[in-house]
């Protein structure tokens, strides 16, 4: 089971996504602002990062450089999980996969929390994981398919 | 095309129709929020059963997006009516404030947020549109309240006032928040809209509540300001005293 920190600044999905968390027998300490999670990356280092891009003052992309800058903190398993949709990021999967180390990006409207959970399984424990949904790959920087999902799984590692 | 054939109502419309858009845009970007929440009380409820609870925080984020609406509405029709046809009246301010902290309790509670109502001093009626400013303040009240916890604020406490300023009398919601300038606010103006974070310093989302409010103010000849109360930041309303009942 995972040791998750979880970046969510609205207090009433972050109650729902922890209690989902607990439920599946993961451990979870959420913060409401980038400086706060970096404390909490800093006080044990989690097992994945879920991250909201949409924060008050410093944005989750702004945290993710500055988590990415600590040499100690390269490994971290990242997941976005935000209500900004990844159409908006068509151009940019080369900064979040190969730069920022995002692993998955996960549209909020559009993600059950079922997905979610499994999500994490897949990032934390991808040996459990026995069957592949029908999840769309992104290989190269010219994906396959358009951009408009709500699960995109970057294959390759940081 | 010369501007000289651009007719001043037209020119007066086209500007009213971005706004029109812009608030709409913005309220279905806000109406998001609630919506995810309930999709999400409502798959907890199927995956570890406790059903009750969800149900009671699924009203609540009903009633918040309801009122939002409703608040966007009132906005429309309002703007949409002569300024003569609107009801102004003699409001009493202690009476919008009460019903408006009323209304607020819930999503309060939800988020933790502790709501105090203040009303000291005699400020007797003002001049406004009852309704809309009741609304307005609601719609204000749910921007804070969801953007208190998400900003780190050191107390999670909004504060229902009024007071007295050089413009009138401001009835407004306070909370420990700092980075709510007026700046912000007219960034927040210009901006919204056209981004997904409109008052980046004071809320994480699109902060639709106070354009809602904001909006209806404007209708009913009030404005929204960013004012000061008890050391506490906030946004309120700036209303006139009604002189009618001033001598009884």
């Amino acid at each position: 089971m995972a040791e998750i920190v979880l970046l969510e600044p609205d207090t009433v999905l972050a109650d729902l996504y922890i209690k989902a968390f607990i439920h599946q027998g993961h451990s979870v300490r959420r913060s409401v602002s980038a400086q706060d999670a970096v404390f909490l990356v800093d006080e044990k280092l989690p097992d994945i990062v879920i991250v909201e891009l949409q924060l008050v003052a410093h944005s989750g992309i702004e945290f993710l450089y500055e988590l990415r800058s600590y040499s100690e903190w390269q490994e971290i398993p990242i997941v976005i999980h935000s209500c900004i949709p990844p159409t908006e990021f068509t151009n940019s999967v080369k900064l979040l996969r190969d730069k920022l180390g995002v692993q998955k990006y996960l549209y909020k409207p559009q993600t059950s929390l079922q997905t979610l959970l499994r999500s994490i399984t897949e990032v934390v424990s991808p040996d459990e994981v026995l069957h592949q949904t029908a999840e769309i790959y992104m290989d190269n920087d010219s994906p396959r398919y358009p951009i408009p999902m709500s699960v995109v799984t970057f294959n390759q590692p940081i | 095309m010369s501007e000289a054939k651009i007719h001043p109502v037209l020119i007066g419309m086209a500007g009213t129709g971005v706004q029109t858009e812009k608030l709409f845009l913005s309220l279905a970007e806000q109406m998001k929020l609630p919506l995810l929440q309930i999709l999400k009380q409502a798959e907890l409820g199927v995956l570890i059963g406790n059903s009750t609870e969800h149900l009671k925080q699924v009203h609540v984020n009903a009633d918040v997006a309801l009122k939002l609406i409703d608040g966007y509405l009132l906005s429309m029709r309002l703007a949409s009516e002569e300024a003569y046809a609107i009801e102004q009246e003699a409001v009493s301010l202690s009476s919008v404030l009460y019903d408006t902290a009323q209304q607020l309790h819930p999503i309060a509670e939800l988020y933790g947020v502790k709501l105090e109502l203040t009303l000291n001093g005699k400020y007797g009626p003002v001049t406004a549109h009852r309704q809309g400013l009741q609304s307005a303040l609601v719609s204000l009240g749910y921007a804070l309240i969801e953007a208190l916890p998400a900003s780190n604020a050191p107390q999670l406490k909004l504060e229902l006032a009024a007071h007295r300023c050089r413009y009138g009398i401001v009835a407004g919601l306070y909370a420990d928040v700092d980075r709510l300038t007026a700046e912000a606010l007219r960034q927040g103006r210009r901006l919204f809209g056209d981004t997904r974070q409109p008052l980046p310093a004071l809320s994480h989302s699109g902060g639709a509540g106070v354009f809602v409010a904001d909006a209806i103010l404007n209708a009913i000849g009030a404005r929204l300001k960013v004012s000061h109360h008890n050391k506490r930041s906030g946004l309120g309303a700036v209303l006139q005293a009604n002189p009618q009942l001033q001598l009884v």
